[in-house]
Parts: C-alpha cells; sequence; structure tokens
C-alpha cells in the first residue's frame, strides 16, 4: 500500500509533501534541505515545509536525521553571511574575517531555532558512524552523492519508510529502500531519476 | 561497530539494533499539542535573511 492509498508503481514511491491525505510513517526521515526551508523564511519553499513539519508534529510521529544536518546547516548560514555581504562573489572570500561577526550571530540565532524545532518531537540523530558503512554501499550500488547517501543511510539506519527532502539525488535509490516525500514542484523529477 | 553494512533480503541495509535506537532517541521536551506548535512557530517565524540559500552553500551540488 502507497502512502496514499494508490498504485505504488505509478508513483515510483515519490509523493508531494502538499497532499494532505498523505499518510506519516513511523519514524519518518528528514534532509537538510527540507530543515532550511522550514527554518528559514524568507526561503521560497517555506510556505510548503513550515507547515509540512508542523503536520508531522502534530501527527506524533518521530523524527530521524543524521548528526551531519546540524554541521550542513551551520556550512548554510556562513554562506549566508559571505552572500550578503560579497554577493555573487561569495565563494572567494571563504577566508576573510569581514563577515565572521554577522555568520557567529546568524549561527547563534539558527542553533537556537533548530534545537526549538526538534523539542516538537521524539528525534533520533543518527551519528555518521552509525551510517558511513552503508553510505559507501549506497553510493557505489546507485550513485548518490556522498551527503545525499549519509543522510539516506541514516534513515534506513533509524529504520524510516521515508525521507523528506527538496534534492532530487535521492530519487536515484530504488522505492524499496526509501520513499521521497518532496515538494510539488519536484515530484516530475524525482519520478523519471526513479529506476523502472 | 556501529556500522549498518549488514544486508537484509530485499537489499536494504538492515537498521540499528533497537537497544542502539533507543540510546539514540532524544523525547520531547514540548509534552501538549500546544507546546509543541508553540515550538515549531517560535523556531520557524521569523528567521529572515537577505539572500537564498542554495544547495551548494550547504555542500550539495
Amino acid at each position: 500500500m502507497s502512502p496514499t492509498g494508490g498504485r505504488r508503481s505509478a508513483t515510483r514511491g515519490v509523493f508531494a509533501i502538499e497532499e494532505t491525505e498523505l499518510l506519516l510513517p513511523n519514524p519518518v526521515a528528514l534532509d537538510t534541505s527540507f530543515v532550511v526551508e522550514a527554518l528559514i523564511a524568507t526561503q521560497p519553499a517555506h510556505a510548503v515545509c513550515r507547515p509540512f513539519f508542523l503536520r508531522i508534529v502534530e501527527s506524533g510521529v518521530s523524527i530521524t536525521t543524521s548528526d551531519l544536518l546540524p554541521v550542513e546547516l551551520a556550512e548554510a548560514v556562513f554562506g549566508i553571511a559571505l552572500k550578503e555581504r560579497w554577493g555573487s562573489r561569495w565563494r572567494g572570500h571563504r577566508t576573510d574575517g569581514r563577515a565572521r561577526r554577522r555568520a557567529a550571530r546568524l549561527l547563534d540565532d539558527a542553533v537556537s531555532r533548530y534545537e526549538m524545532l526538534f523539542t516538537s518531537a521524539d528525534h533520533f540523530s543518527v551519528p555518521l558512524a552509525d551510517a558511513t558503512s552503508a553510505a559507501r554501499s549506497l553510493m557505489t550500488s546507485y550513485g548518490l552523492a556522498s551527503y545525499d547517501a549519509i543522510h539516506a543511510a541514516s534513515a534506513i539506519a533509524a529504520d524510516a519508510e521515508a525521507i523528506v527532502t527538496l534534492d532530487t539525488g535521492f530519487a536515484l535509490l530504488p522505492p524499496s529502500l526509501l520513499t521521497v516525500y518532496t515538494d510539488r514542484s519536484r515530484v516530475a523529477s524525482c519520478r523519471s531519476k526513479r529506476q523502472r | 561497530m556501529r556500522s549498518v553494512a549488514k544486508t537484509q533480503t530485499n537489499g536494504r541495509p538492515a537498521p540499528l539494533s533497537p537497544e542502539r535506537l533507543e540510546q539514540l532517541r532524544r523525547p520531547a521536551t514540548a509534552k501538549t499539542l500546544e507546546e509543541k506548535r508553540a515550538a515549531v512557530r517560535l523556531a520557524t517565524e521569523g528567521f529572515r535573511v537577505k539572500v537564498r540559500v542554495t544547495p551548494d552553500m550547504y555542500g550539495r551540488r
């Protein structure tokens, strides 16, 4: 039975988080791309991801993430400070110290919000050491990028059936390993990537 | 060894043991539904930045 009760073959294990009838497995895994959109109000998918996070919390299911997630969030925040100061040339100014004060303030805010967010549900944060071996296997078997492989392996380690993500790279995995929950604009792209 | 290298018959790597998962569990500190909603609201409202965050900013392609 698919999460919406329809035929799994037609959906290829990819579902839109905007679908109100979507069933939530327990636990459900979250990827960094989803959490970034849920946390930051100025992101384009915030209006979709925030209510879906609330729906997860209200449903009472547990959440699982990788320990990589807060590290990626910190990296994103550092990138925000650099991009705000240097615009499109931000990549070349990583070692320039002038954005660091802003980065530190943003990071404090982001970390406190992240911690607050995860007080709202039972949470399993999977250490890298518990996922690296399976991540290597997912990379070589399905061509996943390294960070995606860590998140996917962490989800599987926590026995999650689905991962919520805005990264279409997770669709390289077969549906038997992970169902992909994404926003409506990425459903077609994910389904086209799924192996038949 | 805390790996999940063992593979089930369906090709899915085996999950961690229930004992290990229990070690990793962080129970929600917000207990009531209203407390949980408030936590999500506090975490997700008002964090505004002047640029768009793109996946390459956290190491993705």
